[in-house]
């Protein structure tokens, strides 16, 4: 293949995959490459772009006034928030042989007003999107909030939130996502500085977390925390 | 009318937390945005699911914004119709009925539309223009109907293959005009 050839191959493909196209699989990959090849990343923008433009006609239709109030519902928990009563405690863990145990106090509470500036975001989601949240940390504060958008513990299960840190050998329990949307956790301060470039991760665990300190179910869901 | 820099300069603060800002967000974009989510489901039910998703999402996401050198209108569009399509897909025995497509001949710029796009658009049309006019309708199908390659092999009674090969011809000869 020629270069020119190549280089239209991949614009159609980008098309193709602004369009939702590809099927699963061609999808994949696609995203695969994106990861590493920014041009491709690009090429999609310019479809999108040139695409949104048609989307440009459609006649605009004012949504019924109770639309915003169930999402600021969903965002900001307004109609379920019961102050005091989410307090909880959390396991504690090994960090294998170089550090003793740490303890974190993870407190889970309805989040109100998210405060300014989160400084790292990730998005932890499974490959086939069945759980997807996304996590924003504020340094300030050390508050790590996440956003279960899709998908939830089975029954008599629980989802636990682990930390891994660039070249850490073992992952480190930040906590259990609540039964509510939104979860905030507390990092412990010792962990903060490892939270720019690591992964987290969500495993499937007994309810109550983890017995031992370290993931005993399914990993579910993985996402690189990336700097705002 | 919001400018661009108007809706950026929201988005800005959406991500930094504000609430208010996130009101005159939705104030601004929900009603073109819900005209996405309507046009391409055509249900009014999934079409407010839909709308809920994507402002969640948008609160989610606006932290990425700004880095990812997409124009304020274009992501919205982008997150919000990819969305729907997501839904029209999981939809069960999705049925096609040619006489309940819309006349896509028939789309033309609200005027809320012209401050945003009136050149983008204008080159878009132009380029398409260029392709033969089935072509030109199948790639708008795929984009604002969010056709399959199956869905729109059936259509024009082509075999799938020959579908996918018009289409990605259609697809270069659109992307050489536009960077013409």
């Amino acid at each position: 293949m020629t270069p020119q050839e190549d280089h239209s191959n991949d614009d159609a493909l980008a098309g193709e995959y602004a369009l939702h196209l590809l099927d699963a699989e061609e999808r994949q990959a696609f995203e695969d490459r994106m990861v590493t090849d920014s041009r491709l990343l690009e090429r999609v923008r310019d479809w999108d772009h040139h695409f949104a433009a048609m989307a440009e006609s459609f006649t605009p239709v004012v949504p019924s006034s109770d639309i915003k109030v169930r999402i600021d519902d969903r965002l900001f928990g307004t109609a379920g928030d019961k102050p005091g009563s989410r307090w909880r405690w959390f396991t504690s863990f090994g960090l294998g042989a170089t550090v003793a145990l740490i303890a974190i106090i993870a407190v889970l509470s309805f989040v109100n007003p998210p405060p300014a500036e989160p400084a790292f975001t990730a998005q932890v989601a499974a490959e086939d999107a069945s759980l997807v949240v996304v996590a924003n940390y504020f340094p300030q504060t050390g508050r790590l909030q996440i956003d279960r958008l899709v998908g939830a513990a089975a029954d008599g299960r629980a989802l636990e939130l682990w930390l891994i840190a660039e070249g850490a050998s073992a992952p480190v329990s930040l906590g259990l996502l609540s039964a509510d949307a939104v979860t905030a956790l507390q990092v412990n301060s010792s962990l903060a500085p490892q939270i720019a470039g690591a992964t987290l991760a969500i495993s499937d665990e007994p309810s109550g977390g983890s017995p031992t300190g370290a993931p005993t179910g399914d990993v579910l869901a993985v996402g690189q925390v990336s700097e705002i | 009318m919001t400018t661009r820099d108007e809706i950026e300069d929201l988005i800005a603060r959406v991500s930094l937390g504000d609430r208010k800002a996130f009101s005159a967000l939705y104030e601004a974009t929900s009603a073109k945005l819900f005209g996405v989510c309507l046009r391409i489901l055509n249900n009014r039910a999934e079409a407010e699911e839909t709308l809920q998703e994507a402002f969640v999402r948008i609160w989610q996401k606006s932290g990425s914004y700004a880095a990812n050198g997409y124009s304020p209108m274009t992501w919205l569009i982008t997150l919000t119709r990819n969305l729907a399509i997501d839904k029209l897909r999981t939809r069960k025995g999705r049925t096609f009925d040619i006489d309940e497509m819309y006349d896509l001949s028939d789309d033309k710029p609200g005027p809320e539309a012209q401050a945003i796009a009136t050149s983008e658009r204008a080159q878009i049309d132009a380029c398409m223009a260029e392709l033969e006019q089935e072509k030109a309708t199948a790639v708008k199908s795929a984009y604002l109907e969010g056709y399959s390659y199956q869905e729109l092999a059936t259509r024009y009674d082509v075999p799938l293959n020959t579908m996918r090969t018009w289409l990605r011809r259609s697809l270069i000869k659109l992307k050489e005009c536009l960077t013409r």
